[in-house]
């Protein structure tokens, strides 16, 4: 799923965290959160960390631990006791399984396989569904006529797709595309820097835009996703995913991110999303705002 | 592989076309440093600064104002080759015998006489260093291109880096140093040419 | 080649921001094909006065004519073009072959080219360098004498009415600096080019010159052939000036300059 890179209000908010990790240096007791290296990772794990600190457990936050790759490692080593993992990253990435686009499914293989393999557990996962997309402007929805992704295949000579390299390599990406639907020969592509991939859809220098579904800017662009109308795509819900060990020490610890995990939606994702990506807030506020509501 | 050979035309295309316009702006802009005092030291003092900056903030700086696309990339680029350009012609021209310029001015040579035939021949050589280093900063800074949609060798680069490609991200970056060693090399070659008739 | 004559009369010059004119009220007749030496020390205005004549430098007031017309009222480049000019940096064009330097004037007057390339070898000959080995060399292949006998060849390309050279052999080594002196007594006398010569060398004019101006703070001290100089100092300065070093050797080398001239 979604391997983005650090946006820039993701390296401001990481610095400003920087003073939280040195803070809780040394405490045995501490349940260590970790991240990856992306806003919403940023975002969600923090969400965690606020929700175990306000049941009174010591969190020390170990984020921005890079790749998938990375971050199982840690907690496999035992350095790290839990992040917020994908659904679709794990099933893709970590057990290289073939993409299964209803969650429940996709959910009940990951859980069970990382209990067996790795000896982590998988909580309550989101409703949110952090999966691939394609975005395009409202106008240019209307202009081609396109509302699914079976359309768009069809209509893609006359459409300008703005994305990053990373889609056009990635087995759910173009290529993916290509095969499962047909057709997506695109008039024209470019590729942009992640943060940018936006403004040339909104400076009508392209129509179809590759998204994730929880990308921030899909709300406040006001943009409109292409509906995935044969499933090609991969659920990819979050949840919180736990080392075996420690859950036996402190099974607490489900009980109060059970309570939170379901609240984040498609919608809530995407405005803490945007309001890092765009209005340059702190992880941690957007964290505290969401839980507080 | 032939995505590579386009993206190499591209970033050629970019380069040269970048060039081309800091050539025209940065021509007059040198003789206009060397032939005024006053006008010096706010141009040279501009050109520093400009060789200073990260050719990355030049690029994000102009978004507000060009948006993404080719034209903005070539603009950027063509804003970080100019100080080079400037700074090396006005040093060429400041380079001149003053015995020469006497010499011909006391022989009868017209202003634009002394010009072509006693300031451009001596004057090119370290003109001509300037353009030399345009170039290869040039070659090299559009890479950045990639991040704006405008194509060249940083697509490769950048698509090594995301799908952890560490061949493909060597090729890019490869290609984009030969490019650049190559200009110089050309430009080099040219630059004795023309010098060896100075 | 005409012998021109140029008349300095009432010349004043004043580089803005000097507490004293450069060139005080100068007035002198220099003769037809005569090698006049502007004789001082640095910043008593011989170097000014003689860019007065090819419009270098402009003047505050007063008259410079040549062959009888005022240089104010002729077109400044056409004039440069008539007036040989050597300068103590020679400023030979280092992106130009020696025959290239040389050919400058004639091809600036329009001439032909096969008459720029006969010219060419013609003063090579004359300032005693061989064609054949010096067309193509380019200045930096060049040591300090045979540079300046391109400078000089240069400034004679065009067959100009008169020669200015301002202290054209400062710059090189006593040996060089004495057969470029005999050289230039010898080209001058063939060719009767009216020459301004400026020095602060008191040996180099009595070598070189028929009348020598002696200059001081802008004015003219004392005009005349050498020996007049030398037998009948009209001041303290100017007496000072030639009787300074060995009264027999500088008297030698007078008579030498007479006899050769008689010859």
């Amino acid at each position: 799923m979604s391997e983005r890179a650090i946006s820039r209000g993701g390296a401001l908010a990481l610095l400003a965290a920087a003073p939280l990790v040195a803070g809780c240096a040394f405490d045995p007791n501490a349940i260590r959160v970790g991240s990856k290296n992306f806003t919403e990772s940023f975002v969600i794990a923090e969400i965690y960390a606020q929700a175990l600190e306000g049941a009174g457990m010591h969190v020390q936050r170990l984020f921005n631990l890079g790749s998938t790759q990375i971050a199982i490692a840690a907690m496999e080593r035992g350095n790290v006791d839990l992040y917020p993992e994908y659904t679709g990253t794990a099933l893709i990435d970590v057990l290289h399984l073939p993409p299964i686009g209803n969650s429940r499914e996709a959910y009940d293989v990951v859980s069970k396989q990382f209990a067996q393999r790795y000896r982590i557990v998988w909580l309550t996962p989101s409703p949110m569904n952090d999966s691939q997309a394609l975005a395009t402007t409202r106008a240019a929805a209307a202009r081609y006529g396109i509302a699914t992704i079976s359309e768009c295949a069809r209509a893609a000579p006359q459409l300008r797709l703005a994305t990053i390299q990373e889609f056009l390599a990635r087995p759910d990406g173009l290529p993916g595309l290509q095969r499962f639907y047909g057709g997506f020969h695109f008039q024209e592509v470019r590729t942009y820097d992640i943060a940018l991939k936006y403004r040339a859809l909104l400076e009508g220098k392209a129509d179809v835009a590759s998204a994730f579904s929880t990308d921030g800017a899909i709300a406040t662009d006001d943009l409109v996703l292409l509906r995935d109308d044969r499933h090609f795509w991969s659920a990819y819900n979050v949840a919180p995913i736990v080392r075996a060990a420690t859950l036996a020490k402190r099974p607490h610890v489900a009980r109060v991110l059970n309570a939170v995990s379901p609240k984040i939606t498609d919608a809530a994702a995407r405005a803490m999303n945007a309001a890092v990506e765009k209005d340059q807030a702190d992880p941690a506020d957007v964290a505290a705002e969401f839980l507080r509501r | 592989m032939p995505d590579f050979t386009a993206h190499i035309v591209q970033h050629l295309a970019l380069a040269f076309a970048a060039l081309a316009l800091a050539l025209a702006a940065g021509l007059p802009l040198g003789l206009l440093a060397a032939e005024s005092p006053a006008l010096r030291s706010a141009v040279l003092a501009t050109a520093g600064v400009g060789r200073t900056l990260p050719s990355l903030a030049v690029l994000m700086l102009l978004l507000p104002f060009l948006g993404v696309g080719v034209t903005p990339a070539i603009v950027a680029l063509a804003l970080l080759a100019i100080p080079p350009i400037v700074i090396g012609v006005d040093l060429g021209i400041r380079g001149v015998p003053v015995a020469a310029l006497d010499a011909a001015a006391g022989m009868g040579m017209t202003r634009v006489q002394r010009f072509a035939r006693v300031v451009v021949p001596f004057a090119l050589p370290v003109s001509f260093a300037g353009l030399r280093t345009a170039t290869t900063e040039t070659i090299a800074s559009a890479t950045l291109a990639t991040f704006i949609g405008a194509g060249g060798l940083g697509d490769e680069i950048v698509r090594g880096l995301q799908t952890d490609d560490p061949s493909l991200l060597f090729a890019g970056a490869a290609a984009v140093a030969a490019l650049a060693l190559g200009a110089d090399a050309i430009l080099g070659f040219a630059g004795r040419y023309a010098g060896g008739r100075a | 080649m005409n012998a021109a004559t140029i008349r300095f009369d009432g010349a004043t010059v004043r580089y803005s921001g000097a507490n004293r004119n450069a060139v005080e009220n100068v007035s002198y007749d220099v003769r037809g094909g005569e090698l006049l030496v502007l004789l001082g020390p640095s910043g008593c205005g011989k170097s000014t006065l003689l860019r007065t004549v090819n419009r270098l430098v402009p003047l505050a007031s007063g008259r410079v004519e040549i062959d009888g017309s005022d240089v104010n009222g002729l077109d400044a480049v056409a004039l440069r073009r008539e007036i040989g000019y050597v300068i103590q940096a020679v400023g030979l064009f280092a992106n130009m072959t020696v025959a290239q330097n040389v050919g400058v004037v004639p091809s600036l007057l329009g001439w032909k080219r096969d008459e720029i390339a006969a010219r060419v070898d013609e003063l090579l000959h004359l300032v005693g360098l061989d064609p054949a080995t010096y067309r193509a060399r380019k200045p930096s292949a060049l040591s300090g004498g045979e540079a300046q006998r391109i400078g000089v060849a240069r400034a004679i390309a065009g067959r100009p009415r008169a020669l200015l050279m301002d202290e054209p052999f400062g710059a090189v080594d006593v040996v060089v600096r004495t057969a470029l002196q005999r050289e230039l007594v010898r080209i001058v006398s063939e060719l009767h080019t009216t020459t301004l010569f400026v020095t602060h060398d008191v040996e180099e004019a009595f070598r070189l010159a028929d009348r020598i101006v002696v200059m001081r703070d802008g004015r003219i001290e004392q005009s005349g052939e050498p020996f007049e100089l030398f037998d009948n100092p009209a001041t303290p300065y100017v007496r000072q000036l030639v009787h300074a070093g060995d009264d027999v050797y500088r008297r030698y080398f007078a008579r030498g300059r007479e006899l050769l001239r008689s010859s």
